[in-house]
C-alpha cells in the first residue's frame, strides 16, 4: 500500500527540485540585472541632492534659463525609468516566488494526503543516493520561505522609495545589498547537490 | 487633391516641387543623423567629464590637509597651479573634452545650415505661390513653413545645449565644489534643453517626410 504513495511522492519531489533548479537561475540572473539599476538609482539620488544643494544663481551656470527645474525634471524622469525597469525585475522575482510556493505546496499536500500510508520509518529512511523524504521536504520548505521573504523585502524596499525623499533613495543601494543572504542561497544549492543522484534515479 | 494639383501645375514648376520635397526629406534625414552623432558625442564626453571630476576629487582629497592648515586665499592659487603642472592626465582629458565640444560645434553649424536651407525653401515657396503658400502640402499635412519652424526649434535647443556644454568644459576642471561638479556632470549627460518634445518633434518630422512608417 505504501509503495505507490511513496513513488508518487518521490516523483513529485523530483519535479519540485527540478523547478527549484530552474528558478534559482532565473532568480539569480534577475538579481544580477538589478544591481546596476539599484546603483544608478543611488547615483541619481546623489545628483538630485547635488542639484538641491547648489545655488545655481551664484555659479557660472547662472545665465542658463530654467536650468534648475529642467535638470530636476530630467533627473526625475531618469529615476522613473530606472524604477520602471526595477519593477519589471521584481515581477520576475515574484514569478519565482509564486512558482516555488505553488510547487512546494503541492508536494506538501500530496504528503499530507498520503501521510497515513507513509510511516515514520519510510520518511526518515535514506540511502547513499537518496536523502530522506523528511530532509527533502524541509529543504523545499526552506527554499520556499527564502524566496517568499526575499521577494517581500526587496519589493518593500522599492515601494518605500519616493522621488522627494532623497535620503531613502541614497540609502537604497546599501539596503538592497544588505538583503543579500548568500548562506541561505548556498543552502539551496547544497540541497540541490544532495538530491542530484535522487533526481537522476527514476 | 494632391494628384489633381500636380497635374495642374506646369512641368517647370513640377520640377521645382520635387526639388523642395527632396530638400526637405534630405534635411529630415540629416536631422536624424546629426542628432544621433550628437548623442554619441554626449556619451563619449560624459565618460571623459567623469574622469576629469574624479581626478579633481582625488587631487583635493590628497591636498585636504594643506587646505585646512593654510587660509583659503593663499591655498587656492598654488593648488590650481599645481593641478595644471602636475597632472598631465587631467590636461589630456580636458583636451579630449575640448575635441568633443569642437565636434559638437561643427554639428551645430550643420544644423544651422539646415535651418537657413529650409527658410530658403519656404521663401522660394512664398515667391512661387504668394503668402498663402502652396495649395497642397508636400508630404502629409505639414506646410512648408512648419518645416522651417520645426528646424529652427530643434536648432535652438541644441544651440543652448552647446552653450551649456561649453560652460561645463570651461569650468569642470576648475571647480573644487563636488556638488557643483556633480551638477555639471548631470547637465552634460541629461541635456536639460533637449526636452521630451524635442525628440517628439524629430520623430514627427521623420514621420511626416516618410522616413518612419505611419
Amino acid at each position: 500500500m505504501s509503495q505507490p504513495a511513496l513513488l508518487l511522492l518521490q516523483q513529485e519531489l523530483r519535479k519540485c527540485f527540478q523547478s527549484v533548479q530552474v528558478n534559482k537561475e532565473v532568480w539569480r540572473s534577475a538579481l544580477v540585472e538589478c544591481s546596476p539599476l539599484i546603483s544608478s538609482l543611488g547615483n541619481l539620488a546623489e545628483q538630485l541632492r547635488a542639484l538641491k544643494s547648489v545655488d545655481l544663481a551664484s555659479t557660472p551656470l547662472c545665465h542658463f534659463p530654467d536650468l534648475q527645474p529642467r535638470l530636476q525634471h530630467k533627473l526625475a524622469q531618469a529615476v522613473d525609468t530606472v524604477l520602471g525597469k526595477l519593477s519589471e525585475k521584481i515581477e520576475t522575482l515574484q514569478g519565482v516566488r509564486d512558482s516555488t510556493s505553488k510547487q512546494v505546496f503541492a508536494v506538501f499536500q500530496l504528503y499530507e494526503q498520503n501521510a497515513d500510508s507513509l510511516d515514520l520509518h519510510t520518511c526518515v529512511a535514506r540511502s547513499a543516493t537518496s536523502p530522506s523524504i523528511a530532509d527533502m521536504l524541509e529543504w523545499l520548505q526552506d527554499a520556499e520561505c527564502y524566496y517568499r521573504v526575499q521577494y517581500i523585502q526587496r519589493k518593500n524596499l522599492l515601494w518605500t522609495l519616493k522621488p522627494d525623499d532623497l535620503t531613502l533613495m541614497e540609502a537604497a543601494p546599501k539596503r538592497w545589498a544588505s538583503l543579500d543572504s548568500p548562506d541561505k542561497e548556498e543552502r539551496i544549492s547544497d540541497a540541490l547537490f544532495q538530491v542530484s543522484f535522487f533526481m537522476e534515479s527514476e | 487633391m494632391n494628384e489633381k494639383h500636380s497635374e495642374a501645375t506646369p512641368p517647370g514648376r513640377k520640377g521645382n516641387l520635387t526639388g523642395s520635397a527632396r530638400k526637405l526629406k534630405d534635411n529630415a534625414a540629416d536631422w536624424h543623423n546629426l542628432i544621433l552623432k550628437w548623442e554619441r558625442l554626449t556619451d563619449e564626453g560624459s565618460a571623459i567629464a567623469n574622469k576629469i571630476v574624479n581626478y579633481r576629487i582625488s587631487e583635493t582629497s590628497v591636498k585636504e590637509p594643506d587646505i585646512v592648515l593654510v587660509d583659503e586665499g593663499s591655498s587656492e592659487a598654488p593648488s590650481e597651479r599645481r593641478a595644471h603642472q602636475s597632472n598631465p592626465e587631467l590636461e589630456e582629458e580636458c583636451v579630449n573634452l575640448q575635441n568633443i565640444v569642437d565636434k559638437m560645434a561643427h554639428i551645430l553649424l550643420k544644423m544651422e545650415k539646415i535651418v537657413s536651407n529650409e527658410t530658403g525653401v519656404y521663401n522660394l515657396e512664398m515667391f512661387q505661390f504668394g503668402v498663402q503658400g502652396r495649395p497642397a502640402p508636400l508630404f502629409q499635412t505639414w506646410s512648408t513653413q512648419q518645416f522651417a519652424e520645426v528646424s529652427s526649434k530643434l536648432y535652438e535647443a541644441y544651440k543652448q545645449e552647446l552653450a551649456l556644454k561649453r560652460t561645463i568644459l570651461q569650468e569642470l576642471a576648475h571647480t573644487t565644489n563636488t556638488h557643483l561638479s556633480m551638477v555639471y556632470l548631470s547637465c552634460w549627460l541629461y541635456q536639460p534643453y533637449v526636452e521630451d518634445n524635442t525628440k517628439l518633434t524629430l520623430e514627427s518630422l521623420l514621420m511626416e517626410t516618410g522616413h518612419r512608417a505611419l
